[in-house]
């Protein structure tokens, strides 16, 4: 479908060898590593980069996933209240956790005791998954998730942990997950953003780091995140100047090309000038389809219901959901949709109240995971998208002790969290890797941002060690020295 | 003795040898196989890849130990990395696939208990920690001296202008290569405008050049462009892309920093002064070193500032987070100034270059006490000295005059005035006593000024308490009134000490202890107070809450800032005092950090409703006048202090004392400014962090790993670009004697800028190629930020080595470089390309043609808003984040996580790190942009306006107008052909709109600015 959207310079013999191109146009010496990756795998489209970087393009093997949704529970969720079920801390309830660094978490003076989770577990499904109460609807979908429970990460601080989980560094300024596989595989779709991110629509504002959480770090900017704007219009410019019609922009649009072909002949040789004669007919078409794209309200009364947009409680993640839906249907490779905000009340991290603050957050999300869920696999799509869920930490089993007796919250855990993954070649039903007795530290398996991320990669057909990109000196990769791929969990 | 010793070693020794067999057994059952299970895949001889440089599958293996040192420790398992990192505690965790079976723990343990018993005798060879071979290093050509070349000889020179185009024809001449033909006048113009200004030149500009026939000509516009001020503005921009600057702290919040864009100012200014190359690297390492007096050279050190900067951080974490901060400086200083990838080594040795991990860690040494400080800078110029001596002549001179005439005639007048009774004596509802004592607790300095004011200065701690003892004489007192005053001197003219002015005063305390009538204290009570009332409350923090029993709740006062505060407090029971009393006030300020109060005063009341806002009188001019109308004599101090007031009631008085008013208004003030600097001794810029500042010393570290600190680690540079490895001798200075800064970063700019034994060399060959890249499109080393073995080679090392001699022999000077470069034939050529000569050489490593390329996105959003006629050319100042500002985009505010999206969408940087080579992307959104948005339609309708107004009504005179204006040039027949019937049929669809005719003009104009044309320098 959509390689027709791209346009074809392979009959001028000048431009024969892309690595040649990609220098000559100054397109980036450290897109060169990719180029080498994709002569390597001989990819018959041969798309040319330096004329259209987000030209689809194939992986080192053949793989089920196309594309990732990625649902990132801001602020960190609780594993011990969420998917890794401790009876034991029902036991220990109320006991000092011995030999606990009060550095762990990120209130060092309010270390209390153990504490059991306020919600009711039940084992569902038939790889007899411990669900709790606050997923009612998840819990329909738990043999089709492949649970890491041994998931670790390296900072206690809710910034430098989303740029880990999202850039594989705790430092600013580092291509996210999303970037580089826009970077590896572009997009199959022209007509809309590759990679598309979306954070709260209820003014909670955006999670810590901000843009850097979707940025492109080094690699060149097209292929940072898309960040929807959460009111009005959600992409800039998509929408054509107040005083013309289409026949009026037509006619300016011809004009630009009738006068930037006689341009171009004093220049056959420039592919540049080419491409940006196309990308105006791209934009234009983009024009078109994009809003199409973004428009829930064009879905049946029943998926809208199914998602929940009639459900006060969760109609803003829902929309999400089904934005996210509608865009990999249509061919963009990577949507990221935050659940909640900043931090503390506005997110999932909570430090007061843990039964209060997960009930809420658990009600925003998980009718629309439900159905986000049902919805790919009943259409078909569940087998080509990566659907991922985790945040930026996990919680600590102690409760956060503060003066107030009525408060009974956690503190952030980079020691251990739950990552879940359905559809995309992931083999649903399984459970990898433990935590501790009462889920303190990954203890069996343990599975760090760089595994995480190799995994992500591998089952979207990217060996992690090859996907490279030079800069200033060095080949840069997303797992930087480290990562081993989770094989356990893939189908 | 002798022999009871021998056997009892003997006895010991046998027992040794019946144990040790138990042992082996012990080891090969139980120990052996655990090892073989869970370590040898990574810690064996024939391991696919060796890990951690340890090896345990021999007794010498383990007993050497790896990376980390020592592992086991015989007989002490506790003290045993080996037997710690099984636990999962310890931050190495092995295996890394999981913990081991407690049982294998215990096994392991036991092992290491006894003593570690391995019968195992295999060798462990030498795991090659690579040494580095600095004298064959050296040979690399970029750590080589510059080599002395001539221009050489060519077959026909007769393309060649400079001694450029010698050294690249002849390479052409060598490949059967011939390059382009200088290209046209109309090109070369628009040419240069675009690559020095960043806009093009106006048709009037273009006129003159093509009628100006003289042979130099073209060279006298290269001058003339070198003097305009917008060179600054578009070369600066280029540097600014390497120094990775922005404006705000990245990280969590990404809080501003309002005083940085002093730095982007100074990076203008150096460059439109020409500021020598090797000063203007020397003061942005150390300016406040070199020229600490002079603000420009202290406004250079913004490019040590302008990394990010994690604004919450926790104790646990700070050590980690500044070691990450030195890595952002000395990453950027070895990529930006020498190419140079010292970064890659912050946890191993360089794997390409010569560069060790302690090189890095020496060098990081260098910053290890340097921080980012918002600093007063007086701006004020050589005037301003003089000025103020001529003011401070003129004001001794009016005082002289005023205690001139208090010398002759305040005692005559004052005598007379006590004769005639006394009338309008002074009176007040307040009085302030005299000051024994002002204490702070945690270290504020308090100071007394005559009338009866205190000053806080000097450290300005988180919490504080002040203790002000005051001898007072009124008798019946009813009130005690605070006030907090104004000060010029305070952040937006205080009274709080807090970063906006404010204070958080959460409780004010009294104890008074009455005089008895031999002046001798009696007994200390506290005094209740009753009730307050204030000039303002800062919303929830009213001045009751300082008489509350809360300790952190307080008095504030935002947004009332820069204004005099008062807070009377009733007593709860008048209080009588025949012969007064010495009074104790506390102030605690506990409510908010450093919220203290700057100036203030404490006063007292005998009336019983007392007013506010009043001045208040000495009670020492009371009570003097007390004494005079009983008769008594007065004392010589009583005199004075009586004429002090009296004096305020002379007219004449009043005149001398205006003219001083009036003369000290006029005071000429220095010109202060707040500018992000980084230096040493100075206040950091905090935000939320726990832990300290900096941490000194910088520490080598193994693995980049903050718990395996191997030593101190002692400033140095890296061995490479030294003479010999202790040569940095040479250049570290030794701080003066009270200087605030080490000196060390000055020793590393001396380092770098010597051509001689230092880096000076690479540093001139890397700025050199970054120009050319710049001018070119593509550098002579093809990746400006890495010289190294990694890196791309030159791709003519002679012109590359001869235009660094050049450019060091003519002083660094960047403008005589450009003039250099753009004079050359190879700049001028023009830029059409062909089939054969591409396939001799398509990269144009031979420069055989000018390389057309895209403009990067300020250059394309400053070229509309200079041919639309809008563009406000106010240079320096703060930036702003506006996308509708008309100043040029340089002067965008950057905030990391507010980039522009105009200038993203167009490749601009993210600037979280250095960026030499901008990417050129071209993609639909930047279509989209040029077709809907408002910003680029705006331009378009200034444009079309403009065209409207020179062009009259002819539509082809306007399509001739706007094609001067936009491209430099006349429109040829074709293009007149398609823009008038385009014109004709857009005024046709827009008939039932107001004013058809000048909608379809914009839409006009608007594709003129989406054409290629446009966008690219050619």
């Amino acid at each position: 479908m959509a390689f027709n959207d791209i346009p074809h310079f392979n009959a001028n013999p000048c431009f024969a060898r892309r690595r040649d191109f990609l220098r000559r146009t100054g397109q980036g010496i450290g897109m060169l590593a990719l180029a080498n990756l994709l002569q390597e795998n001989e990819v018959k489209a041969a798309p040319d980069l330096a004329l259209n970087p987000l030209a689809p393009r194939q992986g080192n093997f053949p793989s089920k996933a196309k594309s990732v949704i990625w649902l990132f529970m801001n602020g960190g969720q609780s594993q011990v209240d969420t998917w890794d079920y401790k009876p034991a801390l029902e036991k220990h309830d109320g006991q000092e956790l011995k030999g606990f660094d009060k550095f762990t978490g990120f209130f060092s003076g309010e270390v209390g005791p153990l504490m059991k989770s306020p919600f009711k577990f039940e084992q569902k499904g038939k790889s007899g998954c411990w669900v709790p109460e606050i997923f009612p609807n998840m819990v329909d979908h738990v043999d089709d998730m492949a649970f890491i429970h041994s998931c670790f990460t390296e900072t206690n601080n809710h910034s430098p942990a989303l740029f880990q989980i999202n850039t594989g560094f705790s430092r600013m300024g580092f291509p996210c997950v999303g970037s580089w596989v826009t970077y590896g595989l572009g997009s199959v779709s022209q007509n809309l953003p590759a990679f598309v991110v979306m954070y709260d629509t209820l003014g909670r504002g955006l999670p810590k780091g901000h843009a850097s959480n979707w940025g492109a770090g080094f690699l060149p900017g097209i292929f940072q995140g898309t960040a929807l704007n959460p009111q009005g219009q959600p992409i800039d410019n998509l929408s054509r100047l107040p005083h013309m019609n289409e026949k009026e922009q037509r006619n300016q649009l011809d004009l630009v090309t009738r006068l930037n072909r006689i341009h171009q002949e004093e220049a056959p040789h420039e592919a540049a000038l080419a491409a940006r004669i196309e990308s105006f007919e791209l934009a234009y078409r983009m024009q078109m389809s994009a809003p199409e794209a973004f428009d829930v309200d064009m879905e049946p009364e029943r998926i809208r219901r199914m998602y929940g947009l009639d459900n006060k409680k969760c109609s803003h993640f829902a929309r999400q959901a089904l934005v996210a839906r509608r865009l990999v249907e249509r061919g963009s490779r990577f949507v990221q949709i935050y659940s909640g905000g900043m931090e503390n009340e506005r997110s999932w991290d909570g430090h007061r109240d843990i039964q209060g603050n997960h009930r809420q957050f658990a009600g925003e999300t998980d009718q629309p995971i439900g159905a986000l869920l049902t919805d790919l696999k009943q259409r078909g799509l569940l087998d080509s998208t990566l659907v991922i869920c985790c945040g930026e930490f996990g919680r600590l089993p102690i409760v956060q002790k503060t003066k107030d007796k009525n408060f009974l919250g956690r503190d952030h855990n980079p020691h251990a969290f739950t990552t879940w993954m359905a559809g995309g070649g992931v083999k649903g039903g399984t459970h990898y890797g433990e935590t501790d007795e009462v889920g303190f530290k990954a203890a069996v398996n343990r599975v760090g941002v760089n595994d995480l991320h190799a995994t992500i990669l591998h089952l979207l057909g990217i060996d992690h060690t090859k996907l490279t990109y030079r800069f200033n000196g060095r080949d840069f990769r997303l797992t930087d020295v480290a990562g081993n791929v989770v094989k356990e969990i893939i189908a | 003795m002798k022999k009871i010793t021998t056997l009892s070693v003997f006895l010991f020794a046998s027992f040794a040898i019946a144990g040790e067999a138990d042992d082996f057994a012990f080891f090969e059952s139980k120990v052996r196989p655990i090892l073989i299970d869970h370590c040898y895949s990574c810690h064996a001889k024939d391991a696919k890849k060796i890990r951690g440089e340890l090896l345990l599958d021999s007794k010498e293996g383990w007993m050497k130990g790896g990376e980390s040192g020592q592992i086991i420790i015989p007989g002490n398992p506790e003290k045993s990395l080996f037997v710690k990192v099984l636990s999962y505690n310890d931050t190495i965790q092995m295996p890394p696939k999981g913990k081991l079976a407690d049982k294998d723990i215990a096994i392991l343990t036991e092992w290491v208990k006894r003593g570690a018993p391995d019968p195992r005798k295999g060798s462990a060879p030498a795991i090659a920690a690579k040494k580095i071979d600095y004298e064959s290093a050296k040979k690399y050509w970029a750590w080589q001296p510059l080599k002395k070349v001539a221009p050489p000889k060519l077959k026909d020179q007769s393309w060649c202008k400079t001694p450029i185009d010698h050294f690249l024809k002849f390479n052409m001449e060598a490949k059967g290569i011939t390059p382009n033909p200088i290209a046209d006048k109309t090109k070369l113009i628009r040419r240069a405008h675009l690559d020095l200004l960043g806009i093009p030149p106006t048709p009037e500009e273009v006129e003159t050049f093509l009628k100006d026939k003289s042979d130099d000509a073209y060279s006298r516009m290269v001058d003339r462009l070198l003097q305009n001020p917008h060179y600054g503005e578009r070369w600066g921009r280029h540097w600014l892309d390497v120094a990775r600057f922005a404006e705000s702290h990245g990280y969590e919040q990404d809080y501003d920093r309002p005083n940085a864009y002093h730095y982007r100012d100074f990076v203008i200014k150096a460059l439109n002064q020409d500021l020598p190359y090797d000063t203007f690297i020397k003061w942005q390492l150390a300016g406040d070193e070199y020229e600490p007096s002079n603000p420009l050279a202290m406004m250079a050190t913004g490019f040590l500032a302008a990394g990010t900067h994690a604004t919450q951080i926790t104790a646990s974490q700070a050590e980690k987070e500044r070691y990450d901060e030195l890595d952002d400086i000395v990453r950027t200083v070895g990529t930006t100034m020498l190419g140079l990838t010292i970064a890659c080594a912050r946890c191993h040795d360089h794997k390409f270059d010569p560069i060790s991990a302690t090189d890095y860690y020496r060098m990081a040494s260098t910053f290890s006490t340097t921080v980012r400080s918002d600093y007063d800078l007086n701006l004020s110029t050589g005037n301003y000295a003089q000025e103020k001596a001529e003011f401070d002549a003129g004001k001794k001179k009016l005082e002289e005059a005023r205690a001139n005439w208090e010398r002759d005639n305040l005692s005559a007048k004052l005598e007379a005035w006590v004769k005639a009774g006394a009338k309008d004596a002074p009176q007040s509802d307040f009085l302030f006593a005299e000051v024994k004592s002002a204490v702070a607790k945690n270290g504020t300095s308090l100071g007394i000024l005559s009338n009866g004011i205190i000053t806080a200065t000097g450290k300005n701690p988180d919490f504080e308490n002040y203790t002000i003892t005051l001898h007072s004489n009124t008798n019946h007192v009813t009130a005690l009134r605070l006030e907090a005053l104004r000060d010029a001197s305070l952040v937006k003219g205080g009274p709080g000490r807090a970063p906006n002015g404010n204070f958080a005063l959460s409780d004010f305390k009294v104890t008074v202890n009455p005089f008895d009538s031999k002046k001798n204290l009696t007994t200390p009570q506290p005094v209740k107070l009753k009730s307050v009332r204030s000039s303002f409350d800062q919303k929830g923090l009213p001045a009751s809450a300082t008489i509350d029993k809360d300790k952190k709740s307080s008095w504030a006062i935002d947004p009332q800032f820069g204004k005099d505060h008062q807070v009377v407090y009733e007593l709860e029971k008048a209080l009588d005092l025949p012969h007064g009393a010495e009074w104790v006030i506390t102030l605690d300020f506990n409510g908010n950090n450093q919220h203290n109060i700057g100036k203030l005063r404490v006063t007292f009341s005998s009336m019983d409703k007392p007013a506010l806002a009043v001045t208040p009188v000495p009670e020492k001019t009371l009570a003097a006048l007390e004494k005079l109308k009983a008769g008594q004599k007065l004392a010589a101090s009583e005199i004075t202090d009586l004429g002090m007031w009296y004096r305020t009631k002379d007219t004449d008085w009043q005149k001398l004392n205006k003219a001083v008013d009036d003369f000290i208004a006029k005071e000429p003030k220095p010109k202060m400014v707040k500018a992000l600097i980084s230096s040493e001794g100075v206040p950091a810029v905090r935000l939320h962090t726990q832990g300290a500042d900096f941490y000194d010393p910088v520490h080598i570290l193994k693995r980049g790993d903050l718990n395996q600190k191997v030593s101190v680690a002692s400033i140095g540079f890296p061995q490479v670009l030294m003479k010999s490895s202790d040569a940095e001798k040479h250049w570290i200075t030794k701080a003066p004697e009270g200087s605030k800064t080490s000196y060390r970063r000055k020793s590393l700019a001396e380092w770098i800028t010597d051509t001689e034994q230092g880096a000076g060399m690479l540093l001139a060959r890397v700025i050199v190629n970054r120009v050319w890249h710049y001018h070119f499109g593509r550098g002579i080393v093809a990746t400006p930020s890495d010289f190294g073995v990694q890196g791309e080679k030159p791709s003519n090392p002679e012109l590359l080595d001869w235009l660094a001699s050049e450019f060091i022999h003519k002083g660094w000077k960047l403008k005589e470089l450009h003039k250099l470069i753009m004079t050359s034939a190879a700049y001028m050529q023009s830029s059409s390309v062909d089939e054969p000569r591409l396939l001799k050489d398509r990269e144009n490593n031979l420069v055989w043609h000018f390389q057309s390329r895209r403009l990067e996105a300020e250059i394309i959003r400053d070229s509309m808003l200079a041919v639309s006629g809008t563009l406000d050319a106010t240079p320096f100042g703060p930036g702003t984040l506006d996308p509708n500002h008309k100043r040029r985009s340089i002067y965008f505010f950057v905030k990391r996580s507010k980039l522009i999206p105009m200038m993203m969408l167009f490749d601009a940087p993210d600037s979280l790190q250095d960026l030499a080579l901008r990417p050129t992307t071209t993609i639909a959104p930047q279509a989209l942009l040029m077709m809907n948005s408002s910003i680029v339609r705006g331009y378009a309708d200034a444009l079309a306006a403009r065209v409207a107004k020179d062009a009259g009504e002819s539509l082809e005179a306007r399509i001739q107008r706007a094609y001067q204006l936009v491209l430099s040039r006349n429109a040829k027949s074709l293009e007149l052909k398609e823009g008038i019937e385009f014109l004709k049929e857009q005024e046709g669809f827009y008939k039932a709109d107001k004013k058809p005719e000048s909608l379809a003009l914009a839409d006009f104009c608007q594709a003129l600015f989406s054409l290629n044309e446009f966008v690219f320098l050619d």
